[in-house]
């Protein structure tokens, strides 16, 4: 009789296998299911993420384009547990490596912050601490997850700083914050962020603060990165260039909703979503010097008043009766899905 | 306003330069100076001293400056000048404990007010609002009062004094270095609330507090002399400036000295402070830094 279990029970596995669900693949370093944000203020509750689903393999880059207000920073610091006073999870799951990460303690998100996830913010400068030679922090993390001696990790931050193409990282450890120029100070922010090889890197934007030269030299430095150690990287950004430069998949954001997803090939050549249409539209490139920008008109719908249907409906040149109501995310072929209700019939 | 004001000739824009430099550097100097007299003094006392301050000589009373007593006695033959400058031990020893139970106990309160918010910080600073509301002479008194006089209470009596203004600028500065991203960056690697405190936000609030506790030096000792003036500091024999200025009055018409030279030298020292004070200030703010 328990054989006869057992084998039910295995037939019924091999049966879920053999079905393609998102939890039947490989295990991915990050996987966001259904994610929603919402903050308390002053008595009103504002959903700022809604239902948002994010998935990182090992060794992918994953890039998260929105612009301001569009809840692609909130969904990055869910993963760290530091969502910001006020702000709460009301529903969803967020996995690493398979471990579910919304039930834990404070001590053991502490645990994982550094150690598993790395996170690589804006602003180099204002992110390390202005008292402190920038060795003793690169080598900080080491201190904190393993207790290694301060003489220790301060030779390993020197390795580090060596490994982000920093010269002479032996004389530069003992500088202050101040006196390294933006590249620099972010090229420390990425070595403290190595320090212990974390399955996943987390980086807010960090390029923004940098002119294009030394950008291109931290987005080679990212993709080496990936290539030595496997590690996945959450790129967070509005700048659709870099995206294009660095990133594997891509995940469009809107509003607090995830409006369209798939490879960098589709999502650039092939966008489905009249948001990412206009947001390709409005960025400059070489070949388009000639052409006209195009803004896109109106603004982003305030959380407080969101739209029931489409939120991009009132800035989109393409809507129609249907936009009013809210259109699931269609499959536009091979793993690319658009939340557009044109996408749901050939146009 | 006149063109010039609008566009003063670039000579006078030199010269202001280096009356600021001046006003920061050179009153920094002179402050130093005077400080460094009274830790003198008061850590060389048994060297400096030409007499004990405390051998009754009474034949020799009230004697006017001389080439024995440079300047002069008191009513009981002691020679002011070794008072003088054994009672720099006791203001010293007096402002540097009040100094530090004030700072470390003020930059404590302040500090977790601030960084854990809402209800701990709302009962604390009530609290510090509460001695903030006494006349600081009068809480001295009280204080003294419920502890018993003695130079040791004095000492924690001005601490406690102390307390709120450091503990409201440790909040401000704390408040400040909590918005900075390096606090965020700091969560993001997992250090821990106490970690957090001692290595992000402490040296970041260092500087003004460093500034305000130069300040308070001089307070403190201005605080010992009264509350030993009113008989509630240092006892006799005990030499302190506020007890010898307190004999010191009641001699004005004979022996002068005996008031002049303890309140100089109280005068001196508290300016001294103070200049010092100003002068980090100016130096430690990255606002009038060149």
């Amino acid at each position: 009789m328990v054989c006869a279990i057992c084998s039910i029970r295995i037939f019924g596995i091999e049966m879920l296998e053999t079905v393609p669900t998102p939890s039947a693949r490989p295990a991915a370093t990050l996987e966001i299911e259904g994610l929603t944000i919402e903050f308390r203020a002053r008595g009103r509750v504002q959903r700022v993420v809604d239902r948002v689903n994010l998935r990182i393999a090992p060794g992918e880059i994953v890039g998260l384009i929105g612009e301001s207000g569009s809840g692609k920073t909130l969904t990055a610091l869910s993963v760290l547990g530091l969502l910001p006073r006020g702000a709460r999870i009301r529903s969803g799951l967020i996995r690493l490596s398979g471990t579910s990460l919304l039930d834990l303690s404070e001590d053991e998100w502490r645990a994982i912050r550094g150690d598993r996830v790395a996170f690589i913010p804006q602003d180099a400068l204002r992110a390390l601490n202005p008292v402190f030679p920038i060795g003793l922090q690169v080598g900080e993390p080491l201190n904190i997850h393993r207790g290694t001696p301060w003489q220790i990790a301060k030779h390993k931050a020197i390795e580090l700083l060596r490994s982000v193409h920093l010269r002479d990282a032996e004389e530069r450890a003992e500088e202050y914050p101040h006196q390294f120029s933006g590249g620099m100070q972010q090229r420390a922010m990425v070595a403290m962020g190595l320090a212990l090889e974390p399955q996943l890197l987390i980086a807010d934007e960090p390029t923004t603060a940098l002119d294009v030269t030394v950008q291109a030299q931290v987005l080679k430095l990212l993709r080496e990165i990936r290539d030595a150690h496997g590690t996945s990287i959450l790129f967070i950004t509005h700048d659709l260039g870099v995206v294009a430069d660095l990133c594997d998949r891509v995940y469009v954001m809107y509003a607090g909703l995830g409006i369209e997803e798939g490879s960098v090939e589709h999502i650039f050549y092939r966008p489905s979503h009249p948001y990412t249409q206009a947001l390709l539209r409005a960025t400059p490139t070489i070949r388009a010097v000639e052409k006209e920008l195009v803004s896109i008109p109106g603004q982003i719908p305030s959380p407080d008043n969101l739209p029931t249907g489409c939120r991009f409906a009132d800035r989109c040149p393409v809507a129609f009766e249907r936009c009013g109501e809210e259109p699931p995310p269609f499959q536009v072929g091979g793993g690319h899905l658009a939340r557009c209700w044109r996408c749901a019939t050939p146009q | 306003m006149t063109d010039e004001m609008l566009n003063p000739p670039l000579s006078r824009l030199k010269s202001n330069r280096r009356g600021a430099s001046f006003r920061r550097h050179g009153l920094l100097a002179i402050g130093g100076f005077l400080v460094a007299l009274v830790f003198i003094a008061a850590l060389l006392a048994p060297v400096l001293a030409p007499y004990s301050p405390y051998d009754l000589d009474v034949p020799s009373m009230l004697q006017a400056p001389s080439a024995a007593h440079w300047l002069g006695t008191d009513e009981l033959g002691r020679d002011v000048l070794s008072r003088t400058i054994y009672a720099a031990q006791i203001s010293v020893q007096v402002a540097l404990t009040a100094v530090c139970v004030g700072l470390v106990g003020g930059t404590l309160i302040g500090v977790v007010a601030a960084y854990f918010g809402e209800l701990v910080d709302a009962l604390l600073m009530r609290l510090m609002e509460l001695l903030f509301s006494f006349p600081a002479i009068l809480l001295a008194i009280i204080l003294m009062a419920s502890l018993g006089t003695s130079i040791l209470n004095a000492m924690i009596a001005i601490g406690i004094i102390f307390i709120p203004g450091f503990a409201r600028l440790a909040r401000a500065a704390t408040r400040d270095v909590l918005r900075q991203q390096y606090v965020e960056a700091a969560r993001a690697i997992g250090m821990s609330d106490f970690r957090i405190l001692a290595r992000e936000i402490l040296p970041n609030v260092a500087a003004p507090l460093l500034v305000e506790a130069a300040v308070a030096f001089a307070y403190a000792v201005l605080l010992e002399s009264a509350l030993s003036f009113l008989g509630l500091g240092a006892q006799p024999p005990y030499a302190s400036w506020g007890n010898m200025l307190n004999t010191g009055r009641g001699f004005l018409a004979q022996a002068p000295w005996l008031g002049i030279v303890p309140g100089m030298a109280l005068f001196m020292s508290v300016l001294g402070f103070n200049l010092v004070g100003d002068g980090l200030r100016d130096l430690l703010d990255p606002h009038l830094r060149d």
